[in-house]
């Protein structure tokens, strides 16, 4: 029998959605050209190479290594990318996607990931060419939502502020904004101001933020509403907590 | 149950809708998810105005640039949000931010002054010294007449030598040492000025308790002077101290200052008869006794002093506890002997500003009240059995209330917005109201990891990667029986494995300890000789209401001890 990962519990839309970031069977919906992305990540000029901290690692003259062996390098490492970074915001607003769910989406789905998960951001370090890979895929995707999703490397209280009149999240930065209808950055992950407008697409309408988002609301999809997700937590603490209680 | 009215909703109106300062942040309803985002900059709140000049002035007067509101981001003009003030909980006290800040706060530098200086010292083995070795007789009038000469020692006054060197009573004028003891006929004896008369500080109920504690011993809770203690350690003050209690008793008892009974003295006073009120710390932390990283959540639930003023409100005073706790363990203990910077407190506030966490007890308590027959009521045959299914069942009607507020009123997800403040709040809300359906303190820390996991999947976030750390791995250990994984918390403290080095806990799990007693109608958490000696009203810092004291403090009308002006230029 093939195994087949069943990632989360639940039956809400809240629980589909987290179960499609975890698996990365994600619809795409923009596109992002790699000169905008790499101009908003902020990494490097968009065009130049990728900068290295090594040589391939073809030329380094590998020592024998049986884990070298059963493990493949990724194409960054093969190269000897730097390792950088993208850090994703997303508001408590019906954004579509949740920091653990970010998390769960780079570790399962590709190779070579340091994700770290906060409440306010999620950031995935990365061999350069990697990260930009995991970037691409996030933002151009369903998990990822112009006005209530942004990129950003400091700052990032905007995620549970109330949102601005024109419903974008808040950047006290103010790095990307609303204009003509569509989602502008103009600045970096950091704020340095960059020389173009990059249209980051859209926003999603109120109506359909609520219908792909993975954050349960009491407003949209209730917590208390998912029993199956209740009870799985509940599980996992019970167990836990009856395996610390060992009197021998 | 769910549409009651709701704590924070002053408090929230006063930050959100009415200006303060030039914020103009007035309009709209505390439920409105978007705002008004003017981005003023600093020049809204009149306390920044006031700092950004200091700063200015400073850098005219020194020749070498100071606070400069301008630095943020390497330079970056922020878009600033409206600076908005704070209530204290539980009090009608509006203070700004920066207020709370201990630099800026003198109630809450005293308050950790107040503990850092406080040994309790057992009178009992000297005096069986100078009885049975000795044959001296000890009455209340030689014990009345050690505590007049001690009271003159302790602050630094000579009392065997001639009058040499001493300090000056005008700066240390918040020293001194009383006398407890459990035995009535005694106490009667001992004049008023040096007695915390347990009769008197405590409701009947508990000074029975505490006086059967304590017994026929006797004991005497010294407060060297803060001055002292701030330019020394809290390991100076048994030293100090000690010190102090040998020339008392050699002035006081006539004895020779070379006999070798003096060193039983000292021996009682530094070692087999102190109670410190924080443990000496592993060499990785570096500390000494009476350190904040030694003291207990325990212990630090018998200094709060709330219990002995309300006690038929036991949620009331596990959130001085914790309001308490959070200003010494994260402000002062985590913000800044293991760390640095200002951002410990702008976490911590969040348990003790604005009601959000008292709205969510509350309500609790009507749940448990409603469900278990009246078990949140103080009483100790009216409680729920500690089961698995009672935690679940109470944390999470606890842990949905508290996220179902961040999601129904934006403005309370707006004050608090930072993962972690929630997460503190709401977990803190299920371990203290759990505590107090139980009677079982580490019911209330198993509530604590639920409540976690929680408002974890809940929100599909939780707090910041240290944060979550023990949070994930924290429910393994609240009934083990390893030894250095699993004491009850009352004795656990913030060097506790897995708490060391982490924000928006430590104050949390003091008040847990402080319900678990609190709602049984106990007098004390764990050592009653903590809860006596701090029940003394001649102390700076009010021990019974901290989070008015931190309200003073925030609004200039705080007067402090240890301070200089006497022997330094007037301004």
């Amino acid at each position: 029998m093939t195994y087949k990962p069943q990632y989360y519990p639940g039956a809400t839309s809240v629980a589909v959605n987290r179960r499609k970031h975890m698996s990365g069977d994600i619809e795409k919906l923009r596109e992002i050209s790699d000169e905008d992305l790499t101009a908003v990540l902020g990494h490097r000029s968009p065009g130049s190479d990728y900068p290295s901290t090594h040589p391939p690692l073809a030329e380094m003259g590998e020592p024998e290594c049986s884990m070298r062996e059963l493990v493949e390098p990724i194409s960054g490492a093969k190269a000897g990318d730097r390792v950088r970074y993208v850090q994703f915001v997303d508001s408590m607003y019906n954004a579509p996607a949740t920091p653990y769910f970010r998390t769960y989406n780079a570790a399962i789905n590709h190779r070579g990931v340091d994700p770290g998960t906060l409440s306010g951001r999620q950031v995935t370090e990365c061999r350069e060419r990697n990260m930009e890979e995991v970037a691409k895929a996030q933002m151009e995707t369903e998990m990822s939502c112009p006005a209530l999703t942004s990129l950003r490397g400091a700052t990032v209280h905007g995620h549970s502020l109330r949102l601005q009149e024109d419903g974008v999240m808040f950047d006290m930065l103010d790095r990307s904004r609303l204009e003509n209808g569509v989602i502008i950055m103009n600045k970096d992950q950091v704020a340095i101001p960059i020389d173009r407008k990059v249209n980051l697409g859209k926003p999603m309408s109120s109506e359909e933020a609520a219908k792909r988002t993975t954050i349960f609301r009491v407003d949209n999809v209730a917590f208390k509403d998912d029993p199956e997700v209740i009870e799985w937590v509940h599980r996992v603490w019970e167990l836990r907590t009856r395996y610390g209680y060992q009197p021998k | 149950m769910a549409d009651r009215e709701r704590m924070f909703q002053k408090a929230m109106e006063n930050k959100f809708t009415k200006e303060f300062g030039t914020n103009q942040m007035d309009g709209g309803e505390i439920t409105d998810m978007t705002g008004k985002y003017l981005r003023l900059g600093i020049e809204q709140s009149p306390r920044k105005i006031e700092m950004k000049k200091a700063g200015q002035d400073l850098a005219k007067k020194r020749g070498l640039v100071g606070y400069n509101p301008d630095m943020h981001c390497a330079g970056i003009p922020l878009g600033q949000r409206a600076l908005t003030p704070y209530t204290l909980s539980g009090t009608d006290m509006l203070v700004e931010a920066d207020d709370l800040h201990y630099v800026n706060n003198a109630a809450m530098q005293q308050m950790w002054d107040d503990i850092r200086r406080t040994v309790v010292v057992g009178l009992d083995l000297a005096h069986e010294t100078l009885e049975k070795r000795l044959g001296m007789e000890v009455t209340p009038e030689t014990i009345n007449h050690y505590f007049e000469v001690m009271n003159h020692a302790l602050p630094g006054g000579a009392v065997v030598q001639e009058h040499m060197v001493e300090t000056h009573p005008g700066l240390v004028d918040d020293c001194y040492v009383k006398m407890f003891t459990g035995d009535d006929e005694l106490a009667d004896e001992i004049d008023d000025q040096f007695l915390i008369d347990i009769n008197k500080q405590f409701p009947a109920e508990q000074a029975a308790q505490l006086k059967a504690a304590v017994g026929k011993t006797s004991w005497q809770s010294a407060h060297i002077p803060t001055i002292v203690s701030r330019t020394t350690d809290g390991a100076q003050t048994s030293r100090w101290m000690a010190m102090q209690v040998g020339m008392s008793f050699i002035a006081a008892y006539r004895m020779c200052a070379g006999e070798a009974a003096v060193a039983d003295l000292s021996y009682a006073a530094k070692h087999a008869g102190v109670i410190s009120m924080g443990e000496m710390l592993p060499a990785r932390r570096a500390r000494g006794p009476n350190e904040p990283g030694g003291v207990s959540f325990g212990h630090m639930a018998d200094i709060i002093q709330t219990s002995r003023t309300v006690p038929e409100d036991p949620a009331k005073v596990s959130l001085e506890v914790l309001g308490a706790g959070a200003v010494l363990y994260d402000q002062i203990w985590l913000g800044s002997y293991m760390s640095g910077g200002v951002g410990f407190t702008q976490y911590s506030t969040a348990v003790y500003t604005n009601n959000i966490l008292d709205d969510n007890i509350y309500y609790d308590l009507d749940y448990i009240n409603d469900k278990y027959n009246g078990a949140a009521n103080v009483g100790t045959d009216n409680k729920v059995k500690a089961t698995i299914e009672v935690v679940k069942d109470i944390t999470t009607e606890s842990t949905i209330y508290g996220l179902e507020n961040y999601e129904k009123y934006p403005t309370t997800l707006e004050d608090h917005f930072g993962g972690s403040q929630r997460a503190g709040v709401v977990a803190a809300a299920s371990g203290v109201s759990t505590a107090i359906a139980t009677g079982n303190g580490n019911a209330g820390l198993s509530a604590w990891y639920l409540s976690m996991y929680l408002h974890k999947e809940s929100h599909g976030r939780l707090g910041f990667f240290g944060y979550d750390l023990q949070d994930q791995c924290g429910a393994t250990n609240v009934f083990s029986y390893q030894s250095d994984e699993g004491l009850p918390v009352e004795l656990r403290g913030p060097n506790y494995p897995n708490y060391a080095m982490n924000v928006g806990h430590q104050g949390e799990y003091a008040g847990i300890a402080s319900a678990a007693h609190g709602t049984r109608g106990d007098a004390y958490t764990v050592n009653p000789l903590i809860k006596v000696g701090f029940a003394d009203d001649l102390l700076p810092f009010d021990f019974t209401k901290p989070r008015v004291e931190f309200g003073r403090g925030a609004l200039r009308e705080f007067v402090p001890a240890g301070e200089r002006s006497l022997i330094i230029p007037a301004k």
